[in-house]
């Protein structure tokens, strides 16, 4: 990471001042954000938006996209669609406000332009925006669509600096595990529409009936929405993604990508709730997450890893309460994410600010930053105690309905959830201790406000809404009416009874305390696991598959590409041989016509003969040169002969292509380098000369051969059906038009020409790509 | 005498190629084929002038990569922005049946926009593909007796 | 016609397939470019009817198939992307091989291969 750079100057004081002077006058001298404010008003709006509808009761729109097959873009803001737009676009405002800062000091510590961003924030703008639309769709393809858009926008923004190899690699990493297994999604989506017949989900979930069909694709689509929340055994993704700037953490990585995740768990609920089996698996792979997501926790240095060990951790919650279903766990699970959110980015960004201010980015060398930094310490502390269920925050009432909804479903799940949430306080207790207590050992230079502002904000927040919950709640409910198909409430509060949950609370604060006062021996349980989870993890799993895949694909490459000719010839060839005996086999009595020479046939007869004998030519030219020339004569032929049978358009435009390709040709043999002269190894000849051997002539008679009699029966049986010619030249004068073939390209089949023009600016990137290594121009 | 042709022929053949769109819908002529004709035109002028030649005497061609991808993005916007309109893409404005404003025999209605990014497009990377192939590698050319690595840069 | 068209479709890709096999990479794109046009040569063929050119047609006689030459068109152009597509190529393979006969090709690229190996271990590196 870049903070590395700074390492290499020791840590003492004096040097620490003058860097902080210069760092002041750089930062006096920092541009204006400019796209960075844009991108943050942008989802101001969109807040502004999704709250206002949300008060008026939500909304939805519906627009055809392709009848035939059923598909349409609904987007609805219901309660659930609701409370993830707005928690994505909430935090994107204070996320991305921090982040013009955060950017702008982080390029000019590399040393990089300031144009770079805008390679950033386009990016965090469309994810913000594929956020909304992941939350709203109510179509599973369209879920998908806007899915895999999240998973392409993060794999830009975690590439960011995209100079350090182990970034790049992050980035490929999370992209290859989220989008492989979106695909299960995808099969998900098109089981269900095969069995009933629609996308819709609200429709699914109506028609939706216990079996095998439901279960198969409920666990499909439970494995695109875990992998996309980081859990067990998909989870390997996340801790190395943190090597994305900090902005892309707090923002993807707390409340926006991960959580897409479980929206998806929760838009699909009543669906996986029709199937036992899947609700189970969910509860089983929820718990994994928390104990393992909590252990790697308690034993990481660095402070992002423990922050995203920590967000495995607590969407493993998520998904135990998705697991044991029902209104309470719903309303809980929903609940969860929103305060989960505003605690894990301002965590996140707090990581960021002392990472900014010290140059370091590990535990064992910071420490003692509270009575340099009381405002940064106060608010982390805040969000800290948010994330560890600590009364007088919002964290308290989200551990409240958590051990609710546990309490409910059996004496295991009681103990399981005490027993994560007292790893949770232990492993967020050590990460602010370590941080803000004890000694100081790198001293934090001077840092903008606006690095600071965003965390103190989210503190509030949790304070506020631990005071008067009732916002949150209230989104709770609506989500979690969506996620239960039936009515949830939500009532957190502070109750003075020896209630479940209190006294579970109190065994979770008993047990973290425990933790906190004796380090060493969780940590040495977690530096074991996380060492057992390298050999024999999932992350070992995909290094492996990704290097056998890379094998394979040399050992084909080795394979076919290294003869040319044998490869054309073994396609042509067996290809001739095959269509010569299904000429022979098939009775053609009757069925080969010669035609008939009409009128102007007889102009066109002389053309083909001259195609003939061009082509002829062009074959046996003994000169690249007389080939080019053959070809081009062969290519007016043609056109010619398409003039004559009624085709002016291909004419006209065989004719242009023609002299270009000529150009091209006798560009491209103008030039090339000369070759190499003959080594010996081969026969000396002249190098022009075409190789004639009696094995080419053959198959090449052998292709014509099969050619003929495939093309001549195929014109001998015109089929005897209504052509859609009559259709499309009934429909042209409506389409205000008179040549068909023109209004047929741009109007009636547009779709297959806006695909062809798209294959001709592949076509334009290839040709940049290999003689200029890409550089357009 | 060649370079006076070359230099001449050019603007004509944007008109030519606007008269090729213009009277598309109603007799020969296509975005494709008007297209080609500018990249003839073009083509042209690099073997009269010269690759550096050409570049200097029709500097706007720089802009070719800009003018293809804008080319595409005219095209997929005249194709769906039905859509926002609650219809299937391609649907065109005016409707079918309904009056068109013409100007000439050239009728403004959305298949023309999308006849032209059409035209854009094909411009845009014909001209980028002639660029490359006319001014290739500095190497080209040379007897490769010459040491260099090829493999290593380009 | 139907065999006059038959018989030149025939021409048009024995040639070409007779071109692929060449040694020389130059006469192996100029058969792809037979190939092309016997394809299109092969879908104008295929047109249903044939008569005057569709454009404002007169209803009493016969009107030229406009679906093939739709196809057509398109196919056309990007024909042509395609074979300035492959002349880059060989014009990358020259420059890096120095040769564009393709027995020297194989030896070459085997002698390379060797060399390329940590290039290849590079990118490998790069995703695992």
């Amino acid at each position: 990471m870049d903070e590395h750079r700074l390492l290499g100057e020791p840590a003492d004081q004096s040097r620490a001042e003058d860097q902080g002077r210069s760092e002041d006058q750089g930062r006096s001298a920092l541009p204006v954000d400019r796209p960075g404010w844009a991108a943050c008003a942008i989802v101001a709006v969109g807040f502004a938006l999704c709250l206002w509808a949300y008060r008026r009761g939500g909304g939805s729109v519906s627009w055809p996209w392709a009848p035939t097959l059923d598909l349409r873009l609904s987007f609805s803001l219901d309660g659930l669609g609701a409370l993830y737009a707005l928690l994505a676009t909430g935090i994107g405002v204070l996320v991305f406000a921090y982040g013009t800062q955060y950017l702008s000091l982080h390029l000019a510590h590399e040393n990089r332009p300031a144009r770079e961003r805008w390679r950033f924030w386009p990016w965090m703008a469309l994810f913000a925006g594929a956020m909304v639309g992941v939350a709203t769709a109510q179509d599973l393809v369209l879920l998908f669509v806007f899915f895999d858009l999240t998973a392409v926008c993060s794999y830009f923004l975690i590439g960011f600096d995209r100079s350090e190899t182990l970034t790049r690699r992050a980035a490929l990493m999370a992209l290859l595990v989220t989008v492989v297994s979106a695909v299960a999604l995808l099969i998900a989506a098109v089981l269900l529409y095969v069995r009933y017949g629609t996308f819709e989900i609200p429709q699914l979930i109506d028609r939706a009936q216990s079996g095998t069909t439901t279960t198969v694709a409920g666990a499909l689509l439970a494995v695109a929405a875990l992998a996309k929340s980081a859990q067990i055994p998909l989870h390997f993704w996340l801790p190395k993604a943190m090597a994305a700037p900090t902005p892309v953490s707090a923002y993807l990585h707390s409340a926006a990508m991960v959580a897409a995740g479980v929206l998806v768990l929760g838009r699909v609920h009543p669906l996986l709730a029709r199937s036992d089996a899947v609700l189970t698996g969910l509860q089983v792979v929820g718990l994994a997450s928390i104990v393992v997501g909590g252990l790697l926790a308690l034993g990481q240095d660095v402070l992002k890893q423990v922050l995203a060990y920590s967000t495995i951790s607590q969407y493993g919650y998520v998904v135990v309460l998705y697991g044991i279903g029902g209104t309470t766990a719903a309303g809980a699970a929903a609940f969860y994410v929103l305060a989960h959110g505003v605690a894990k980015s301002a965590l996140f960004m707090t990581a960021g600010a002392v990472t900014m201010a010290t140059g370091e980015d590990r535990l064992s060398r910071l420490g003692g930053l509270a009575p340099r930094r009381p405002l940064l310490a106060i608010s982390a502390g805040l969000a800290a105690a948010n994330l560890a269920g600590l009364p007088l925050t919002v964290g308290f009432f989200k551990d409240e309905l958590f051990f609710e909804a546990m309490h409910g479903a059996g004496p295991w799940m009681t103990g399981l959830a005490v027993v994560a949430a007292g790893l949770t306080l232990g492993y967020i207790g050590r990460f602010w201790i370590l941080l803000f207590l004890g000694r100081c050992r790198t001293e934090p230079r001077p840092t903008p406000a606006l690095l600071t502002a965003p965390v103190v904000v989210l503190g509030v927040i949790s304070v506020v809404l631990g005071l008067v919950p009732g916002p949150f709640s209230r989104l709770a409910e609506d989500a979690g009416t969506v996620t239960a198909a039936a009515p949830v409430t939500v009532l957190p509060g502070y109750h003075a009874t020896a209630s479940a949950p209190n006294l579970m609370a109190l065994g979770a604060w008993t047990l973290g305390a425990l933790v906190l006062l004796l380090p060493g021996a969780l940590g040495r349980v977690s530096t074991l696991v996380a060492r057992a989870g390298d050999r024999l993890g999932p992350l070992r799993l995909y290094t492996r598959t990704l290097r056998g895949l890379f094998g394979i694909s040399g050992a084909l490459h080795d394979r076919e590409v290294r003869n040319l000719r044998t490869s054309v010839a073994a396609v042509l060839v067996p290809a001739g041989v095959l269509t010569g005996w299904a000429f022979v086999v098939t009775p053609t009595v009757g069925a080969l016509s010669v035609g008939t020479v009409r009128g102007i046939d007889w102009l066109v007869l002389p053309l083909l003969g001259l195609v003939t004998v061009a082509t002829v030519v062009a074959a046996v030219s003994r000169a690249r040169l007389g080939m080019v020339l053959a070809l081009s004569v062969v290519g007016f032929a043609l056109s010619g002969i398409y003039a004559l049978v009624g085709a002016p358009d291909i004419a006209l435009v065989s004719v242009l292509v023609e002299t270009t390709i000529t150009l091209v040709f006798l560009a491209a043999l103008a030039g090339l380098p000369r070759d190499a002269p003959p080594t010996g190894r081969f026969l000396p000849g002249p190098e022009a000369a075409p190789h004639r051997q009696g094995r080419q002539v053959l198959a090449g008679g052998i292709a014509g051969l099969a050619a003929f009699t495939g093309v001549w029966g195929f014109l001998s049986a015109p089929t005897r059906a209504e052509s859609i010619a009559t259709e499309f030249i009934r429909l042209t004068p409506g389409a205000h038009g008179r040549d068909v073939v023109t209004v047929i390209i741009t109007d009636f089949r547009g779709l297959d020409t806006l695909a062809e023009i798209t294959v001709l600016l592949i076509a334009g990137v290839g040709v940049a790509t290999l003689l200029r290594k890409g550089k357009l121009w | 005498m060649l370079r006076e042709v070359a230099r001449l022929v050019w603007g004509p053949s944007l008109v030519v190629a606007a008269d090729l769109i213009v009277k598309g819908y109603n007799e020969v002529g296509d975005g494709f084929a008007a297209g080609v004709v500018v990249v003839l035109a073009t083509a042209l002028t690099y073997v009269a002038l010269g690759a550096s030649g050409a570049e200097r005497a029709l500097p706007f061609l720089r802009h070719a990569p800009k003018l293809a991808v804008g080319g595409l993005l005219l095209a997929l916007v005249a194709g769906f922005f039905p859509l926002l309109l609650g219809e299937p893409p391609f649907s065109h404005r005016p409707g079918p049946g309904a009056h068109v404003a013409t100007v000439g025999s050239l009728e403004l209605f959305t298949p023309v926009l999308f006849d032209v990014g059409v035209f854009l497009l094909v411009v845009g990377v014909l001209t980028v593909m002639l660029h490359h192939l006319a001014d290739p590698d500095s190497e080209a050319g040379t007897p490769l007796d010459e040491p260099h690595d090829a493999g290593e840069r380009a | 016609m139907i065999l006059a068209f038959a018989l030149a479709v025939a021409v048009l890709f024995g040639s070409g397939a007779y071109l692929l096999l060449q040694r020389d990479l130059l006469r192996v794109v100029g058969g792809i470019a037979l190939i092309s046009q016997a394809a299109a040569v092969t879908l104008i063929a295929a047109s249903l009817t044939r008569g005057q050119a569709p454009i404002a047609p007169d209803p009493s006689r016969p009107v030229s198939d406009p679906v093939p030459q739709a196809l057509v068109l398109t196919a056309l152009v990007i024909g042509l992307a395609t074979l300035a597509l492959l002349l880059a190529l060989v014009h990358r393979v020259v420059v890096v091989f120095r040769t564009t006969r393709r027995e020297a090709l194989t030896a070459e690229e085997t002698e390379r291969a060797h060399a390329l190996e940590p290039e290849q271990q590079r990118d490998r590196d790069e995703a695992t």
